[in-house]
């Protein structure tokens, strides 16, 4: 029991760094990205790759994962969001990042073999060691580092703030001089650092997997919904809710039922809360 | 029978964008509402067509409330409108767009149109032959079988008329029906205004254009931060020093 | 066009399609003629949800998989009637498309995509967890139809058969009233309501008929495969009969039409293709998002205009406002 607990909450820590992703991403541009989930799988398959197979020293290795999920994140703005968000078409984004997100997987697939591999250990420690295990503990220490230094981000610094001001009218910003496309990609390239961050400090939990993009934009989003969308407490909430109630569920049903467990969730909560749990953004009817 | 609002407050967060504010329209006559910027012109009109609901006050047709009636429901009781950016369908036809109007006449359910029923063939030819009348009666008959996006501003404000008097109106909402439009199409607009009103048609008029509101409006509101500053006929209004102060700054 | 050269063109093209067996030269060819076929009594129903509506459902492969275990089941294990099973298959997926659009439909176009996806992913799941009912990951046995349709031939032409009705459906639906107020649902909301048409639930309704259309091609698609597992339905078919009606255009049925038949086709012919497959279909979706967002269809339609001499590009607004005034009190006096 006591491991499906710390199984779930490590699974829900990812999921709520998922869901910060989304959370940057949307401040400054309102976009939803189904590439958020697949910013983690390139962190984790990375990261396996730098180290198992170049051999690189681990600081490397993590300073080349957030830097692959750095540069994937400019190329999803410069891609799918900029031309698109010039055109009044709401559901263009959805679109053009879906687009990316399958290429960027099967991509992924063809070069890493569509197995999962395992990643290594990052720091010396015996496999016995059960509730201790890193495997654990990394990603829920990085969920909450995640979710800390953004809140320090979105109060102590300039750029935090320019991110703020976007988020709450993108309109007014731009029309006082604040270079919003700058702010966008940035913003873009923050996302992108921590969803390689997360992919990497998760990779002992979920593998070095192609297919796991797909999964996690999906989980996280659900984390984020549960949360309440702009929320980061509320995405770290939402992810550990998602892992546990799962996890749980796992241990006392089997595991047969994740994904209808984790939607039921979720529409639990959009029907006795529409906006989340934190969430203060009623969701609007686009 | 009458639309109206009644001693309607409507508060968006802290700002209280209407308060107290009563009007009424009646069949055939054009009430003009007027007003600067931000004083809650739209805000009454969103609130009579029903996209919002009001905080304090009702909405109703004569006696009987519809404050919590939906769009919908209220475009079945007769109320139509216009919008101050025009809305089409930008793929469709310019027919197709007026067509649209007629959606609540339309008996064929969604069944009976994929068979094909004979309902169906029935309303189309209905349908069509009304458009068609509206279409070439506000002037667009060159532009009928035209994409809607290739329609230029004043075209796409007719158009929208059109379509909403497919609706077969009793009460017609114009959100600033002559932004945008020289004074040629101008004097098109008052004059399509006019034979709204004549065939019985309640026309609610909200402009900034104040020149044309008291040319055409039998009677003139005026709003000023949410409140009425003075309701009357166009010359009343236009004396009004309180109107004079805030609106025409004269 | 004139409507006797459509009708011309469209007895045409069903000449062709009717008589295929007889000139297409192999099986293998008549069997992708029949997938194609199948996958567009899906697409065809997906398309008023996904193209008219503007719903951007993701998932529809959950439905397709939904309707094949049925039939699989139905006719296979319980040994009902083909045709019986066909229909029930339709029905259930009718009934599934409800139970999933009652929640989902509400929700904004992102919430909506997601719960599509979810949806999918958990009908996999179901079908894995219920080993006794759908035979697990090892999966079912599929029986085929029965004479005079067991034969290649015979399948080919009872889809061919089923595609067509559904695309005489779907023509009629998007061609009359309620085609344009599926589109006022997709390109402005406010609109549709000012006209009164009831939003939700004319989503709710074309949704439904997708599910039925999906259940029949899961039927069919069930018997073509004639075996079945849960790795037949992966999530990138879904996304597959998605792309067909993106790149094919919004708002139209011959565009989502010709991508279905393009889209299955060329990785057949094309080897490298089926290799690279999503990563293909991914980037023809990139190319349309950006560089024509309303679909080869629309490409088609502005080549067509221009072929057409060009019309007095007059402008003029000119009331009649005698035809005004007699159209008005007309409508109101009815």
């Amino acid at each position: 029991m006591l491991v499906a607990l710390i199984t779930g909450l490590a699974t829900g820590a990812l999921y709520a760094a998922a869901a910060l992703t989304y959370n940057v991403m949307f401040s400054t541009s309102k976009v939803l990205s189904v590439t958020t989930g697949h910013i983690s799988m390139l962190g984790g398959i990375f990261g396996a790759w730098f180290l198992s197979t170049l051999g690189w020293p681990i600081p490397l290795a993590l300073l080349g994962s957030m830097f692959v999920g750095a540069l994937f994140g400019l190329l999803t703005d410069f891609i799918a969001i900029r031309r698109v968000l010039a055109r009044s078409d709401e559901h263009l984004w959805l679109l053009s990042t879906l687009a990316l997100a399958t290429m960027v997987q099967q991509a992924a697939g063809l070069w890493w073999g569509t197995e999962p591999k395992p990643f290594p250990r990052l720091i010396p420690q015996d496999f016995s060691a059960g509730l201790a295990d890193q495997k654990y503990w990394l990603p829920i220490a990085t969920a909450i580092l995640l979710a800390v230094a953004l809140e320090l981000f979105y109060r102590r610094t300039l750029y935090g703030k320019l991110f703020v001001a976007m988020s709450e009218d993108a309109f007014a910003a731009r029309a006082r001089g604040i270079p919003t496309n700058r702010i966008r990609s940035m913003s873009y390239v923050i996302a992108g650092a921590m969803g390689g961050l997360a992919g990497f400090a998760a990779g002992q939990l979920t593998f070095a997997y192609f297919a796991l993009g797909l999964t996690l934009t999906l989980n996280g989003f659900i984390a984020l919904a549960v949360g309440g969308l702009g929320s980061n407490v509320g995405a770290l909430v939402g992810g550990a809710a998602l892992g546990i109630l799962s996890s749980v569920a796992t241990y006392f049903v089997g595991g047969e039922y994740q994904q209808t467990i984790s939607v039921g969730l979720l529409m639990v909560v959009l029907l006795l809360k529409p906006a989340g749990l934190f969430g203060s953004q009623s969701v609007r009817p686009v | 029978m009458t639309l109206a609002a009644r001693d309607i407050t409507k508060r968006f967060g802290g700002l209280t964008a209407l308060s107290q504010v009563s009007l009424e329209l009646r069949p055939g006559e054009v009430h003009g509402l007027i007003g600067p910027n931000g004083s809650g012109k739209t805000t009454l009109l969103n609130l009579l067509s029903g996209y919002y609901r009001p905080d304090v006050g009702e909405i109703a047709i004569d006696a009987t409330s519809i404050s919590d009636a939906t769009v919908q429901k209220r475009a079945g009781l007769g109320v139509a409108r216009t919008f101050q950016k025009p809305r089409l369908l930008p793929t469709l036809s310019v027919l197709d767009n007026a067509m649209l109007g007629g959606w609540r006449d339309a008996r064929a359910g969604f069944l009976a149109s994929a068979l094909l029923l004979p309902q169906v063939k029935a309303d189309e030819r209905e349908l069509r032959s009304r458009a068609e009348e509206l279409l070439h009666g506000v002037g667009l008959s060159h532009a009928i079988g035209r994409r809607a996006n290739l329609l230029e501003h004043a075209e796409q404000r007719f158009l929208e008329i059109a379509r909403g008097l497919a609706q077969r109106p009793r009460f017609m909402l114009l959100d600033e029906p002559a932004g945008g439009l020289t004074p040629a199409e101008i004097e098109h607009l008052a004059a399509v205004i006019r034979v709204m009103r004549d065939a019985g048609v309640g026309v609610l008029l909200v402009e900034h254009h104040t020149d044309f509101v008291f040319r055409i409006s039998d009677r003139v509101t005026t709003l000023d931060v949410g409140a009425v500053i003075k309701h009357g006929t166009p010359d009343e209004v236009k004396r009004d020093p309180e109107v004079i102060r805030v609106y025409l700054g004269a | 066009m004139s409507n006797s050269k459509r009708l011309l063109a469209i007895a045409l093209v069903l000449a062709a399609l009717i008589t295929l067996p007889w000139w297409s030269g192999d099986l293998y060819k008549l069997h992708v003629a029949a997938l194609i076929c199948t996958y567009w009594i899906l697409i065809g129903g997906l398309n008023l949800v996904v193209g008219y509506s503007g719903q951007l459902s993701i998932g529809h492969v959950g439905l397709l998989a939904i309707g094949a275990y049925c039939f699989a089941i139905l006719a296979g294990t319980h040994g009902l009637h083909p045709a019986v099973a066909i229909a029930a298959a339709g029905a259930l997926c009718a009934l599934c498309g409800l139970l999933l659009g009652l929640p989902s439909l509400r929700l904004p176009g992102f919430y909506f995509a997601m719960a599509t996806l979810a949806f999918a992913l958990i009908v996999t799941e179901i079908t894995l967890a219920q080993g006794s009912l759908t035979g697990g990951g090892v999966g079912l046995a599929v029986p085929g139809f029965s004479p005079p349709f067991d034969t290649p031939q015979g399948t080919y032409w009872l889809i061919l058969g089923i595609a067509t009705l559904v695309t005489w459906l779907t023509w009629n639906v998007a061609r009359h009233t309620w085609g344009r107020a599926l589109v006022a649902v997709r390109d402005s909301v406010v609109t549709a309501q000012a006209v009164g048409v009831p939003v939700f639930r004319a989503k709710l309704t074309v949704f439904v008929f997708s599910g039925f259309t999906a259940g029949v091609a899961g039927a069919l698609f069930a018997v073509l495969q004639s075996y079945i597992t849960p790795d037949t339905f992966v999530f990138d078919l879904g996304l597959f009969f998605f792309v067909c009606i993106i790149i094919g255009g919004r708002g139209h049925i011959l565009g989502p039409a010709i991508g279905t038949i393009v889209l299955t086709a060329l990785p057949e012919m094309v080897a490298p293709l089926a290799k690279l497959g999503n990563f293909f279909y991914g980037l023809l979706l990139l190319a349309v998002v950006l560089l024509v967002p309303e679909g080869i269809g629309r490409v088609f339609e502005l080549l067509v205009g221009r072929l057409r001499p060009r019309k007095d590009e007059s402008h003029v607004v000119k009331p009649d406002l005698e035809r005004l005034a007699r159209a008005i009190v007309n409508g109101r006096a009815q």
